[in-house]
């Protein structure tokens, strides 16, 4: 049974590469020998839990398309990037929009690759700024930034981008310096995981990269929430994500087919030192509790029900008393 | 001093088992948050990347992905199933091999989470006295059938059939939404998430059902029948496939005692009645998860030994097999329960 088996699931497997090792051309925007595992956890759209994030059918992070399309709409004072639609099939590169600030240049700086390239400035255009990850092969999570000095005030915006292709996990990227005042999560969500409503997170807050105690750090969001939290004494602030999607939004947003429902927030920090003004914001998305469209009751029926069907296995016959006895 | 702490080979497993609980389960606080810092994206155990703590995620589901997303959606477009399509497919084969080949079915006996969450399970069973389940001769040969199926159906076709659109989407990722280890592991880490049932379409919600379930199935069940999800486990065909290619493995010796004996078969918890019948490369069975049970209870000197190539890690002996009788019977049952139980049975037949 299991030689037989063992043929057909070999054979299955050799055909496969063989056919396509013979074709062998390379697909476009698809970097080669891309280690698979970690592209390969991607999930789908049902599978909004656990790793949930999920990819539109080009391979780019869904977000983008879902941001692009709704980035008309007023919801904040602070600086913002915003993704939006890329070319399809490449997933080395992505456009953003800078929303309330007029940087000149987007700084993207990533976690590893070619020393030249791990801090790169991409001039700004108005209708999406291009920007790329440090190399095709390499891709994972990058930081954004954009700064602009004037009259005495700083202002910074930031977010991360996470090209599909695997890299190095961003820690050490995340605690870089890149700017005077800073917000940086801590962690980023897990690769194709997110942020989601009524979740804590933590961001940690600096000055200089020296953590800032005490600082408040506001929170608004796409659905209009307006909040602070403030960092503790090792500059941390424990941000909690509201539960603010509302089920018309679910829907307008696309249900389970529809693509991923996620919406936009942003974290803004102020300070004052030098005779300076500084204001420092951070913007990513979060989604919708996971057990929002879930029942739990339905899920403990039907382990329970699992339960009731295994329990005449432990019911102990006169007959197997004896047995067990000679055993003894 | 090792051998002060670990006086069997069981002891030294359930040590390694819960070590490998804990990093299969907690393991993001050791290894790190994000899945390029997890020990492997593709280990041969179930060690679920649902589970946002783990240390690591089982193999099944990049292929199931990679089936689903890459080769079905390219099969579809009948243009390119392209080196570039496939190459997902071989790089995760080849971690999980670089996995495979240096500790073979070790990784269901020893460090599977599911495993060890039955394997307890059982052993609370024998204390507290539940009757012993075993699978006769004829019976667990249907049984068996049953992984291959897991595998070839849930873990390979559908994911490509809804990949090429002939099946629904909901189908695209089909063992994963059945799979116990979801909501064992998940449940571990104190979340009811994955418990919770997706209430969206039918497939979704039935799948769902199915899981949980199996699940409460499982939990009780293991208490009168040893390792009761493993047997129809698709991580261990996945894992047969290619048993013969670790030098990982168990090695029988014709003996012509085994015939009258038959204690190495009571004592395997996936009741492979070949190991004390077969002897070579039969006795190795494609259900054996290399637990070493056998090796243990085998009352004869070298007839059973555990090998990693050429080197011999583990050999039964008489001296060792007198040892491990103290404590537990070739089935599990604790002597002190065996014992205890006797007085009561004899007076019920009163
Ligand atoms: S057969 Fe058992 S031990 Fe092996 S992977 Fe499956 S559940 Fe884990
Ligand atoms: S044959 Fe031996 S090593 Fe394999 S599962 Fe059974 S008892 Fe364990």
């Amino acid at each position: 049974m299991q030689r037989s088996i063992n043929l057909i699931l070999s054979a299955t497997l050799t055909l496969a590469c063989a056919s396509a090792m013979a074709e062998g051309r390379p697909a476009e925007g698809r970097p080669a020998g891309a280690p698979a595992a970690a592209e390969a956890i991607h999930q789908h759209d049902h599978h909004d839990h656990a790793l949930g994030q999920i990819m539109a059918p080009d391979g780019k992070p869904a977000a983008a398309a879902v941001q692009g399309k709704w980035q008309g709409r007023e919801w904040t004072k602070y600086p913002l990037l915003t993704p939006m639609m890329g070319r399809v099939g490449d997933r080395a590169a992505a456009t953003l929009a800078v929303k309330n600030l007029q940087p000149a240049v987007l700084e993207v700086f990533a976690a590893e690759g070619p020393a030249d390239r791990l801090r790169r400035q991409f001039p700004v255009v108005p209708e999406g700024t291009p920007i790329e990850a440090v190399t095709p092969k390499i891709g994972n999570y990058h930081w954004v930034s954009a700064r602009e000095e004037a009259e005495g005030k700083v202002t910074v915006a930031s977010t991360a981008y996470f090209f599909g292709n695997p890299g190095v996990a961003p820690t050490k990227l995340l605690l870089q310096q890149k700017s005077e005042l800073e917000i940086i999560p801590q962690p980023l969500p897990r690769e194709h995981g997110a942020w989601r409503e009524s979740e804590k997170w933590r961001f940690m807050v600096r000055f200089n990269g020296q953590p800032l105690a005490n600082q408040t750090v506001k929170m608004e969001t796409e659905f209009g929430t307006r909040t602070a939290f403030v960092s503790d004494e090792k500059g941390m602030a424990t941000v909690l994500f509201p539960r603010d999607f509302k089920s018309a939004e679910q829907n307008e947003r696309g249900g389970r087919h529809g693509g991923p429902r996620k919406a936009k927030f942003v974290l803004a920090a102020e300070r004052d030192d030098g005779g300076k003004h500084y204001l420092t914001a951070f913007n990513y998305t979060y989604s919708p509790d996971s057990e929002r469209d879930k029942s739990l009751l339905a899920g403990v029926g039907f382990g329970v029900f699992g339960m009731l069907l295994a329990t005449p296995l432990l019911r102990r016959k006169k007959s197997e008393n004896n047995h067990s006895a000679k055993e003894a | 001093m090792f051998k002060a702490i670990f006086s069997t080979l069981g002891r030294f497993r359930l040590f390694i088992q819960i070590v490998m609980l804990l990093l299969t389960v907690y393991g993001s606080n050791v290894v790190g948050f994000y899945m390029a810092e997890k020990v492997s994206n593709a280990l041969p155990a179930l060690s679920c990347a649902y589970d946002q703590q783990n240390g690591g995620y089982c193999v099944l589901i990049p292929t199931q992905h990679v089936l689903h997303h890459r080769i079905g959606e390219a099969l579809v477009k009948a243009e390119q199933v392209t080196a570039q399509i496939v190459l997902p497919l071989v790089f995760t084969l080849i971690t999980f091999f670089t996995f495979f080949f240096v500790l073979g079915k070790v990784f269901c006996g020893w460090v599977c989470p599911l495993g060890t969450i039955q394997e307890l399970i059982n052993k609370l069973g024998r204390r507290l006295n539940f009757p012993l389940r075993r699978f006769e001769n004829g019976n667990v040969s249907r049984v068996r059938l049953v992984k291959w199926l897991m595998l070839i159906v849930l873990v390979l076709a559908l994911p490509l059939l809804t990949g090429m659109g002939v099946t629904p989407h909901s189908l695209g990722n089909p063992y994963c939404d059945i799979c116990p280890s979801r909501i064992a592991t998940t449940l571990l880490t104190g979340s009811t998430e994955q418990m919770a049932l997706r209430t969206g379409d039918g497939i979704t919600f039935a799948l769902g059902a199915i899981a949980n379930t199996l699940v409460g199935f499982m939990l009780v069940a293991a208490l009168a029948v040893r390792q009761p999800f493993c047997r129809i486990c698709p991580m261990l065909s996945f894992n047969a496939t290619f048993q013969r290619l670790s030098p990982m493995r168990l090695v029988k010796k014709q003996h012509d005692k085994c015939d009258k004996c038959g204690v190495c078969a009571k004592a395997c918890p996936m009741d492979i009645h070949e190991i004390a019948r077969e002897h070579g490369a039969k006795a190795y069975h494609e259900d054996c998860t290399l637990c070493g049970r056998c090796v243990e209870f085998c009352p004869d000197d070298g007839v059973i030994q555990m090998k990693w190539g050429p080197v011999t890690l583990f050999k039964s002996s008489r001296e060792y097999y007198k040892q491990r009788m103290k404590g537990e019977m070739p089935d599990g049952t604790l002597k002190a329960v065996a014992t205890s139980r006797k007085p009561a049975v004899e007076s019920e037949n009163a």
